[in-house]
């Protein structure tokens, strides 16, 4: 039962890890010369990595860079507070009842990571010739995985005596 | 021996401010507006001295990327003095009020050829010693939201909502408890308990500990 324990906790402090860096660090989208995310760009010149601002205009909506924006730092918001959550709850919820609270902050996450991924996924870099999805773009995918299936674990658990 | 004191800290007040004499011109840092319309451009100024009747406004133009600026309001003498020669002309309105340190223009129609900095100078003499301030003025078709301002009330409004669908949970919960427990009581007033039957009903009270085992 620790055991199991441990393990969910683990994969719900995995994704709030994976969250974070995905929404912190730069690199949604990579070239040779120039990584992005949503927030700036760094630009290699003469090796050297010059910090700029994103381009604006047609290819660049600022209300949806916004939104995306937005929802990755409410995911990353609903996991931590659904941390906190589940270990209040590990004390004070009677025997026998689910974790839903846990769980609700957990699919609040994952659906506000997948907004962000969706739109950014659709509406940016769309005609773009060369570079590709850089690894927060990638960890921000799998960390919706991970959050609904630690949403899932919060719903189906049920809390038991302590052996 | 009251009086020299009062006397002697007047005479110094009206010596030591000599050194501090500088006065203080304060307009804002830039302006957005949207083509064709009007603009207030405000300048105010902080000065030891009282306002005196030969304070001086004066707004200067520099358009971008111009080198040199033109002259374009005066203030003094009591008068006000606009453009009338010009890029302002039948433009510029003076809607300060120089009693109360304000000189502020009216900017009329705008047009993407205003776009510049407009430099505000103010005298209160003897008080001349200063720095013009500058504000910048940008002239749009459509005025562009600020960074960030759609990504804070997106996360604010959800919070909020939360934090509202929270509460309301927990007031359902202690108003639904409350109501069972007043249904409770109420059933045991009537047998037998009229006293404390009627004296529930009238306010909330702690539950009086007789109750408690028969409820459980």
């Amino acid at each position: 039962m620790l055991v199991l324990l441990a393990g969910i906790f683990l994969l719900h402090l995995a994704s709030i890890i994976l969250l974070l860096v995905a929404t912190i660090d730069n690199a949604w989208w990579v070239t040779d010369t120039m990584s992005t995310d949503v927030w700036a760009r760094w630009i290699l010149n003469n090796g050297i990595w010059n910090h700029t601002d994103l381009p604006t205009g047609s290819t660049y909506p600022s209300d949806y860079l916004q939104a995306v924006q937005a929802s990755a730092i409410l995911a990353c918001i609903f996991s931590i507070l659904g941390l906190f959550v589940f270990v209040g709850q590990l004390f004070t919820l009677a025997k026998g009842q689910r974790f839903t609270f846990s769980g609700i902050f957990q699919l609040l996450a994952c659906l506000c990571i997948m907004i962000a991924a969706s739109i950014y996924t659709n509406i940016f870099h769309n005609d773009e010739s060369s570079g590709q999805y850089g690894h927060c773009f990638i960890l921000a995918w799998i960390s919706f995985a991970f959050t609904f299936i630690s949403s899932i674990i919060y719903f189906v658990l049920r809390k038991k005596t302590r052996d | 021996m009251l009086t020299i004191l009062a006397l002697a800290s007047i005479v110094l007040l009206g010596i030591v401010p000599q050194q501090s004499e500088a006065i203080v011109i304060y307009t804002g840092w830039e302006r957005h507006a949207l083509v064709g319309s009007d603009i207030r451009l405000s300048c105010s100024f902080f000065s030891w001295r009282w306002t005196s009747e030969d304070v001086t406004f004066s707004w200067s133009y520099r358009p971008d990327g111009a080198r040199d600026s033109i002259s374009i309001f005066h203030y003094t003498g009591g008068a006000p003095y606009v453009d009338n020669k010009g890029p302002f002309r039948d433009r510029l309105e003076f809607v300060g009020n120089p009693a109360r340190r304000d000189g502020s223009i009216l900017l009329k129609n705008l047009d993407y050829g205003d776009n510049g900095t407009f430099t505000c100078d103010a005298k209160n003499p003897p008080d001349i010693v200063g720095r013009a301030s500058s504000v910048r003025l940008l002239v749009f078709e459509k005025v562009p939201i600020q960074a960030g301002v759609i990504t804070g009330a997106i996360i604010g409004a959800v919070l909020g909502l939360l934090v509202l669908i929270v509460v309301i949970y927990y007031l359902m919960r202690f108003l639904v408890a409350r109501r069972v427990f007043n249904l409770s009581v109420s059933k045991h007033g009537r047998k037998g308990k009229g006293k404390e039957g009627s004296q529930q009903r009238q306010l909330w009270r702690p539950p009086p500990v007789t109750l408690l085992p028969l409820t459980s």
